[in-house]
């Protein structure tokens, strides 16, 4: 391992954690549990093939359900005819649209989707109907029976078009231009400040439309008693509790008689993120049978549904002063919606407020639009609007560093903020070693010496990008806490943890585990994590923004003081010292000052318990809302949904490539990558969510891409030709964790699993640059487009000579 | 009409009906009860649902149920050693961090016993190419080709079954 | 996801399974590896009402691979032990390699040589180097055998020449000649699970001094609708001992017979491209290969 020191700095006490003698109090860094690399709490269960999906899951008298979709992507529903599917021996019931006319929506000004298409559908595939059966082959039999007459209306595939047929053609009768949301954000006098500018630079940047592909399809069983009016729906999601509200509202059900379970999920990525039709069509099906129902999404499905990144049209201008130091930033932006709104106006004013960092910004303007077009919807994945504007800004800064002559290293040290920065549109960073970041990966990639002198062909290239942490979108306009925590301490069950978090994948069970244990001064073995239950945990937004360590953190801490002041007072009394002078620590609690005092932690609960009962501590988080929110006026600042996240982390990468300038293929050969994410709180994972990330977009930037035909019709709904990199094409990857400690974070901590795909796609379009001289602006950069610049290219430098 | 087959899976005959038309992988699932084995894609892109079958990695979502009579198949579930210990393949992917969704693994590590019980000592390039048609989101692969070097060399030193 | 119904039946003989042939005829069809017509059924592409496994018929599996004799390879040998086999790779590598690069590791050890070529499909890897190679295919019915040369038996897209009750059993591959060499080459948009883009062999067979092209055969995939035997190429190179410019002219030669088509995987322009680039290289490492260099 190319980051061996930096692991054994971070496993503070690898061996053991014999702390005796070490003030304690002295040093809120000097941690046990936290900081060591320790196998997943799941890892066991998962290797063995035990680990319970929700698709693996069969409850007696189950059946399932499948959906009917669309075969067109805009169309007039006339008449849908199940009787003959209904007639199927085996079919149980059959529901179209109008049996759930609530509409659905992960930001609630703007819900705007049915569970099936009701009147017309809007997209290829959208779900017309949706049949239940004694077993998934007559469930499919039966769609083939479902008979749907449509009158094909135009589509419209290109947010241009869709603008400007607008008077023509509207996708939703509510949005008279096609356009979910415009929006437009300005801090300080761009034009001012241009004028002053030694260096502009103006380009348009066109993203592609990639999806997530996480390897478990979305998958929900849902089981109605109809005695008791009680929902309980298993599903693959992120979200427990955005799904139970939004199956509130779709199913009239009061949130407190549906009970949302997450069993181990097979990947998100974002795209699990909203609500998806498997869940409300399970629901709706077993109400109607009052049998439990599962539905489980065919691969092509996972691509109808999709709710992938969204492509965007970027039009950028950036303004250097003579020093290099950026005095502006105007940026106008065209997001493809896609049919339905989910996420949309989240990501718009996402990538509006990702414009102001890494870099200090004085004067910034945003535009943008939200459009609607008919295709599979967009909405949330890996690095949520920052990705696209990332890849824009750092490429022309690229490109600025190149007209100025000097190292884009240099001019992004220039520009890259510090700790307790403060930008123009409020948001405040209290710490950052972003610097570090971009100092370590060009230290250790070898960049200056490498950069513009490599032979043609082979190519280096930087770039560094951020992400947001502990905040999220708030589905509620007020001060409900984002996360709320139980942890019971007892001699029956040890210490468990009861919350909502929904581990992905990504592994929160496992650093929660960590976190508590840390706190209450015992092992991260000796905590149950009872996780992604909205019945067992309390209210929880769920697995996205990378908010999960921040605030679970934050909330675990809270919840360990009431239970550490209890576990001290007790053993006070036990060891004859004062309670305040006592640590928790290695499974005991001694005093720091006398400690031959000292007393195994499991007496002290049981002492306490046997007299008191239960040990049960309660915690919670909100992020501050420092600037986000108005507090005397309740008014909105602008950009504020992201303006109040409490840190932010921070990722420099460094790609080197070869391109065949014959055949245009590009392999990335190895990446240097250094992250900020405070303290990692299991370093191994950190490395596996950073290099996840660095694959995960360099699939997007190389390869992956859906794409459809002049109707609307997906082409490539499968992994065969939507091409997710295999390991042939894994790098050599060097990921290193930069030292860092946030203050104000709990245990120091920061996001790790988005800010890292930030760099990636600028980083190989400039290593691409580097290698053959050739800019690209659109995505994803395919041989072909290689080549035809490359001959282009070729035809310039002739005819100039 | 079903017919009643029998099928060594993990060393035990399991009988089953089945048409024709079952895949392995439904059977495996829905009558053997063995949910270890995944479906990622349906159409033998992902490789989440590959088994052995006498000793070859194969996708059960492209296979016959009927077609494995008197074949020896084995799932994830079949490499569990004595006492309920880890194979060493499955302990080196704990070990090294190659778990995070863990809906690629059973699979992934199918194909890596596939690869080093036909070749213990595999390179780098070796075990990249015999795993690419295992698809993995989560991890950037790079863990998942350390364990499997790892369990390599526990293979070589101390042999397994 | 489901199959159609189908009946199922698993020969145990030549003999039975070219009865089933003949007697279910089209309504039938053969399984061997599956994992093209797995998919297809799937897709309800087809439906066919029988299946034939020939998966227990060991004489249709094997290598025969004898010193001076050529290779006999039966039809449902699988793609992965060719890959593997130690002779193939001495022999024919193109072969063995076209093998590797097919799919991934599950679907070589599930697929067949012969599937890959009755498939018809004119990106599969291997009728590319057994064409290069003079393979001939080795058709039988119950009314007796015969020998076709194998590019003239895969006809186009998804077509072959086998008749109804007939089925490929053999490839027989003719010992390479001294100094000769064949290889084998592709690309795609990754480095596996590829449905090439454009892939290509290439024979060449040298005078006795070592450095005069003898013969040559360059076979395209990807860019007809079966595999395409460059006419022009050997003209060109015949008689000759390679150069720079004459690399040059047989790849723009091979490039302007190419009729490839636009598709999701690539434009036609961009595979003509291709075809150029791959038979420059490929037509350098086959006579640095021939040559013994």
């Amino acid at each position: 391992m190319a980051d061996k020191d930096l692991k054994t700095k971070w496993n503070l006490t690898p061996g053991g954690w014999n702390l005796e003698g070490v003030p304690a109090y002295q040093d809120e860094k000097r941690f046990t549990q936290v900081g060591r690399s320790v196998p997943r709490v799941d890892g066991p269960v998962k290797v063995k093939g035990e680990a319970v999906y929700t698709g693996d899951m069969i409850l007696p008298g189950m059946v399932y359900g499948k959906i009917k979709r669309s075969t067109y992507a805009h169309a007039i529903i006339k008449k849908i005819d199940y009787s003959k599917a209904l007639e199927l021996p085996g079919v149980l019931a059959v529901i179209t649209g109008e049996e759930a006319p609530n509409k659905w929506g992960i930001v609630p000004q703007a819900a705007n989707e049915t569970v099936l298409a009701i009147g017309k559908v809007r997209f290829y595939g959208e779900g017309v109907a949706a049949v239940a059966a004694v077993d998934e082959e007559t469930a499919e039999a039966a769609l083939e029976l479902i008979e749907v007459e449509y009158e094909p209306l135009p589509v419209l595939l290109d947010p241009f078009e869709s603008m400007a047929r607008a008077g023509e053609v509207l996708i939703h009768e509510d949005s008279p231009k096609n356009i979910l949301h415009e929006g437009e954000q300005v801090y300080g006098d761009i034009d001012k400040a241009f004028a002053e500018c030694e260096y502009v630079l103006e380009r348009e940047f066109h993203t592609n439309y990639p999806q997530h592909g996480f390897l478990e399809p979305q998958t929900a069983l849902a089981s109605y008693d109809p005695q008791s009016g009680q929902m309980h729906l298993w599903a693959s999601t992120q979200i427990p509790h955005y799904l139970h509200r939004q199956l509130s509202i779709v199913l009239e059900i009061p949130m407190n008689k549906i009970r949302v379970t997450l069993p181990a999920i097979g990947g998100g990525f974002g795209g699990k993120g909203e609500a998806s039709i498997a869940e409300f069509v399970a629901s709706l099906l077993s109400r109607k049978i009052g049998r439990p129902v599962s539905v489980t999404f065919e691969r092509n499905e996972v691509f109808f549904t999709n709710k992938g990144r969204h492509p965007c049209h970027m039009k950028v201008k950036m303004g250097l002063d003579k020093e290099g130091y950026i005095k502006a930033i105007d940026f106008d932006n065209t997001l493809d919606k896609g049919a339905y709104s989910g996420w949309g106006m989240v990501v718009l004013f996402y990538t509006a407020s990702m414009l102001h960092l890494p870099y200090e910004v004085p004067n910034v303007r945003f535009r943008g639009r939200s459009v609607y077009t008919n295709k599979p919807s967009t909405g949330a994945m890996r690095g949520l609007g920052g990705v696209q504007p990332r890849w824009a800004l750092e490429c022309i800064m690229d490109e600025l560093a190149e007209v100025m002559g000097i190292s884009p290293y240099e001019l992004k040290m220039k520009n890259a903020i510090e700790s307790s920065h403060t930008c123009i549109n409020n948001m405040f960073v209290p710490h950052s070693e972003y610097k570090k970041c971009l100092e370590t990966a060009v230290e250790k990639s070898g960049f200056l010496e490498k950069h513009g002198k490599l032979p043609f062909g082979k190519g280096i290239g930087i770039a560094g990008g951020y992400y947001i942490s502990g905040t999220a979108y708030t589905l509620y306009q007020n001060y409900k806490p984002h996360t709320s925590v139980m942890i019971r301490v007892d001699t029956e069950a040890g210490v468990t943890l009861m919350c909502a978090a929904a581990d992905i994948g990504q592994g929160c069970n496992t650093v929660m585990a960590q976190m508590v244990a840390e706190e209450l001064g015992v092992h991260y073995e000796d905590v149950h994590v009872q996780s992604g239950d909205t019945e067992i945990g309390a209210f929880d937004l769920g697995s996205f923004a990378s908010r999960l360590t921040y605030a679970s953190g934050a909330a675990i801490k809270m919840a360990c003081v009431e239970i550490n002041q209890k576990i001290k007072e007790t053993a006070a009394g036990m060891l004859g010292v004062r309670a305040d002078q006592l640590v928790l620590k290695n499974r005991e609690v001694y005093s720091m000052y006398e400690t031959k005092k000292r007393i195994p932690w499991e007496k002290v609960v049981e002492a306490y318990t046997s007299i008191n009962g239960s040990l049960v501590g309660l915690g919670n988080f909100s992020p501050p809302r420092r600037k986000g929110i108005d507090i005397v006026t309740g008014n909105r600042v602008q950009g504020a949904n992201i303006g109040h996240s409490p840190t932010f982390g921070f990722s420099a990468q460094v790609h080197e490539v070869e391109v065949d300038v014959e055949t245009g293929r590009i392999y990335v050969k190895k990446v240097t990558e250094a992250g900020d994410c405070g303290t990692p709180v299991n370093p191994m994972s950190v490395d596996g969510q950073v290099e996840g990330s660095i694959m995960f977009n360099l699939g997007a930037c190389l390869y992956e891409d859906q794409k459809l035909d002049a109707n609307g019709k997906h082409l490539n709904p499968n992994f065969h030709d939507y091409k997710t990199p295999t390991t042939m094409e894994m790098p050599e990857m060097d990921t290193n964790i930069v030292e860092s400690y946030d203050h104000t974070a709990p245990f120091g901590v920061k996001e790790t699993g988005e800010g890292a795909v930030q760099p990636t796609f600028p980083a190989i379009t400039n290593a691409i640059y580097d290698a053959i001289g050739v800019r690209f602006y659109n995505l994803p950069i395919t041989p072909e487009m290689v080549l035809k610049a490359l001959k282009e290219k070729k035809a310039v430098e002739a005819s100039s000579k | 009409m079903k017919k009643l087959i029998e099928l060594d899976i993990n060393g035990r005959l399991y009988e089953v009906a089945v048409n024709d038309r079952d895949l392995l992988l439904d059977v495996i699932r829905k009558k053997a009860g063995l949910f270890g084995t995944k479906k990622g894609c349906g159409e033998g892109d992902c490789g989440a649902c590959t088994v052995l079958i006498d000793g070859k990695p194969e996708l059960a979502c492209l296979k016959l149920a009927i077609a494995c009579q008197g074949k020896k198949i084995t799932t994830v579930e079949g490499l569990i050693q004595e006492g309920g210990a880890l194979h060493p393949i499955q302990q080196a992917f704990v070990d090294h961090g190659a778990v995070q969704c863990g809906f690629c693994t059973p699979g992934m590590i199918m194909s890596a016993k596939g690869l080093l019980d036909r070749n213990p000592k595999p390179t780098l390039y070796d075990i990249k190419h015999e795993l690419s048609g295992n698809i993995c989101r989560c991890t950037g692969y790079k863990r998942i080709i350390e364990a499997v070097q790892a369990a390599a060399e526990v293979w070589s030193k101390e042999g397994v079954k | 996801m489901f199959l159609n119904h189908f009946e199922y039946f698993a020969p145990k003989t030549s003999r039975e399974t070219l009865e089933l042939v003949s007697r279910l005829g089209n309504k039938a069809k053969i399984l061997a590896g599956g994992t093209d017509l797995m998919v297809l059924m799937k897709a309800k592409a087809i439906s066919p009402e029988y299946l034939i496994d020939i998966n227990g018929v060991e004489e249709f599996k094997g290598i025969v691979c004898e010193e001076g004799k050529g290779a006999v390879i039966g039809a449902n040998t699988k793609l992965a032990e060719i890959q593997f086999s130690e002779e193939l790779k001495a022999k024919y590598p193109a072969l063995a390699y076209a093998a590797g690069e097919v799919g991934s590791s599950q679907v070589r050890h599930m697929a067949s040589l012969g599937g890959n070529t009755c498939n018809a499909s004119p990106a599969a890897d291997t009728p590319i180097p057994l064409v290069a190679l003079g393979t001939k295919v080795v058709i039988n019915s119950l009314s007796g055998e015969r020998e076709l040369l194998l590019e003239d038996f895969i006809q186009n897209v998804r077509k072959t020449n086998l008749a109804e009750g007939e089925m490929l059993t053999n490839f027989i591959l003719p010992e390479p000649v001294p100094q000769s060499a064949c290889r084998y080459t592709y690309m795609g948009r990754r480095d596996a699970m590829e449905i090439d883009i454009v892939n290509m062999a290439v024979n060449i067979e040298l005078e006795t001094d070592g450095e005069t092209i003898k013969n040559v055969k360059l076979v395209m995939g990807s860019v007809y609708p079966r595999p395409l035997v460059s006419k022009e190429v050997p003209p060109l190179l015949i008689g000759q001992k390679l150069s720079e410019a004459l690399i040059e002219k047989a790849a723009e030669a091979a490039q302007g017979e190419a009729k490839p088509i636009d598709d999701i995987r690539a434009s036609a322009e961009y595979r003509r491209e291709i075809v150029k680039v791959l038979a420059r290289r490929l037509l350098k490492e086959t006579y640095d290969a021939a040559k013994g260099v």
